[in-house]
């Protein structure tokens, strides 16, 4: 978090910093604060200090006639810097105590009117997000999807569509796809809908990847509305797709799990702190299995959803930490979402997340003119497109890496630590670690490489 | 919450008769067209998807006492999960 850091050091001091013609840093004023990364290129601000106009006023009242000294004596002076995100309270209320000069912190908002949302026009195009994500130095490598299982756990696939609008071959696995009890269809054959659009994403760096098509929220149940499924069976295609990843060889295991859904309400919940609650408890059913399915091999990423607090979905219901459940599971990736220039949208859910504080973990890109499969004017949008685009990474990689070589858990590690990262001290609750980097990535499994050479 | 999860503890070859008898189930109580799903294979977990009232009745949790019922887990939520995209 970025904050505003009021001192009141030597009058001598204040003095400096109030001359224009002297030029001052903020760590001549500002050095050694603990927990703070001070911002070197902002130059500490001499602040006057209010006093009131009238003798016998309040001195602490700014609801009544003022005058404003810059005496050496009176002013103060601010710095900026960030703090960790989770260390904020904790900081905030010590540093008064442990240095006498700190008068107090204040948060230091972003003031951004342009952040992209929901009904904004697109941002990019998909290429663009091609070539972000370096996609003909990942196919150089032979980094491209093949023999890769890629799972998109939602609305069910239209390959035909996506083959017409990515001008490419696409691949479904027929005998690896699945549907809930009482969803009919084929695989790869669905109605044009959030499905192909994430299936779209997914083979933008992953052009090759083999599609298992599974379409949990196509389920009806209770009188269900028009797209939505039940956790349930979503506890059933895991259980599915445990199958096919224990079918795979060892030596080429490799399944990729991208999820753009989650629960918007508490109202079908148990409570927070009932046993059988899902958003925060890591002993559900759907928290179990999507564990164990990470640690049996799979790479399973979810969407960080769509409640952040610039532009939040409508259908957002917790009051507070939206990014639930699955979706902020330790053993799976949480994806937020920026537009092709890099910046956070809006809609993009902060953390801290439910079942682990540091969610979401990265960003990939979102907003961008894709698939057109929501709509012909429509951008391929939410956290849901930048899910499969992460996910279409993660695919690339494991073309040469299977998962018995690099386990999930040291590619999640890997996307975090070559994260572009978005602030001063590393994970924050926007950005995560940062913005997914495939240059970055390429160049640590060279390096990987050669070590295991 | 018209049907809620629970969870049970079964040896192989684990069936969903086996796991009714085991936690006095009927048809009328349990999904039968969901089935016995396994959770992790390596534990012998499993999980069954009733009606409220018998995940009330058998699951070990909700009860306010330790060991409520015959059931190893539950009865948990199943919410709806819905698409995180488009933002409206």
């Amino acid at each position: 978090m970025r904050v505003l850091i009021q001192l009141r050091p030597s009058p001598d001091l204040v003095a400096a910093v109030a001359d224009p013609s002297v030029p001052s840093m903020a760590s001549d004023v500002a050095d050694g604060l603990p927990g703070v990364v001070l911002d070197h290129s902002y130059a500490p601000v001499a602040v006057p200090r209010p006093m009131p106009a009238s003798p016998g006023g309040d001195p602490l009242s700014l609801n009544q006639p003022l005058v404003f000294s810059m005496s050496p004596q009176d002013a103060s002076v601010v710095v900026r810097g960030e703090i960790a995100d989770d260390e904020v309270a904790s900081r905030v209320a010590l540093l008064p105590v442990s240095r006498r000069d700190v008068v107090a912190v204040y948060a230091d908002p972003a003031i951004e009117t342009s952040l992209t949302c929901g009904g904004d026009p697109a941002v990019g195009d998909w290429h663009d997000v091609e070539r972000l994500l370096r996609v003909p130095d990942l196919a150089a490598e032979g980094l491209d999807g093949s023999g890769v299982s890629l799972a998109v756990v939602d609305t069910g696939i239209n390959a035909a569509y996506v083959k017409a609008a990515r001008g490419q071959d696409v691949t479904v696995d027929h005998e690896r796809s699945w549907s809930p009890e009482g969803v009919s269809g084929t695989p790869g054959d669905f109605a044009v809908d959030h499905g192909t659009m994430c299936a779209f994403d997914a083979l933008i760096a992953a052009p090759k990847a083999s599609l298992v098509d599974v379409p949990v929220l196509l389920s009806r149940r209770q009188g269900g509305s028009t797209l939505d499924g039940l956790l349930s069976d979503a506890i059933a295609a895991y259980a599915h797709l445990r199958e096919v990843l224990d079918a795979q060889p060892a030596e080429s295991r490799a399944l990729v799990v991208t999820n753009s859904w989650g629960s918007f309400s508490p109202r079908w919940d148990f409570p927070p702190g009932h046993p059988g609650n899902y958003s925060d408890s890591a002993a559900h059913p759907f928290n179990l299995i999507v564990g164990s399915l990470a640690e049996a091999g799979a790479d399973i990423l979810f969407a960080a959803g769509n409640c952040g607090t610039q532009c939040r979905d409508s259908r957002c219901a917790f009051p507070d930490r939206p990014i639930v459940g699955a979706n902020s599971h330790p053993s799976a990736l949480s994806i937020g979402g920026v537009d092709t220039a890099g910046t956070r949208v809006g809609y993009s859910s902060q953390g801290p997340g439910r079942l682990t504080k540091r969610k979401p973990d990265v960003c990939a890109y979102t907003h961008f003119a894709g698939s057109g499969a929501l709509g012909d004017d429509e951008p391929d949008s939410g956290t849901s497109a930048a899910c499969p685009v992460a996910a279409g990474l993660v695919a690339a990689v494991r073309s040469l890496w299977p998962s018995t070589v690099l386990s999930p858990a040291q590619l999640r590690t890997l996307l975090r630590r070559t994260a572009d990262d978005r602030s001063a001290v590393g994970y924050d609750h926007d950005y995560g670690y940062g913005v997914v980097d495939a240059a970055g990535i390429i160049a640590a499994l060279r390096r990987r490489a050669a070590k295991a050479a | 919450m018209a049907e809620v999860l629970i969870t049970v503890r079964l040896a192989a070859p684990a069936t969903l008769e086996a796991a009714m008898r085991r936690l006095g189930l009927t048809e009328d109580d349990v999904d039968t067209g969901y089935g016995l799903v396994p959770v992790d294979p390596g534990r012998d977990l499993y999980v069954l998807r009733v009606t409220e009232e018998a995940g009330r009745r058998v699951g070990d949790s909700g009860t306010g006492v330790a060991d409520g019922g015959a059931a190893d887990g539950g009865p948990y939520s199943d919410p709806p999960i819905e698409p995180y995209g488009p933002p409206r």
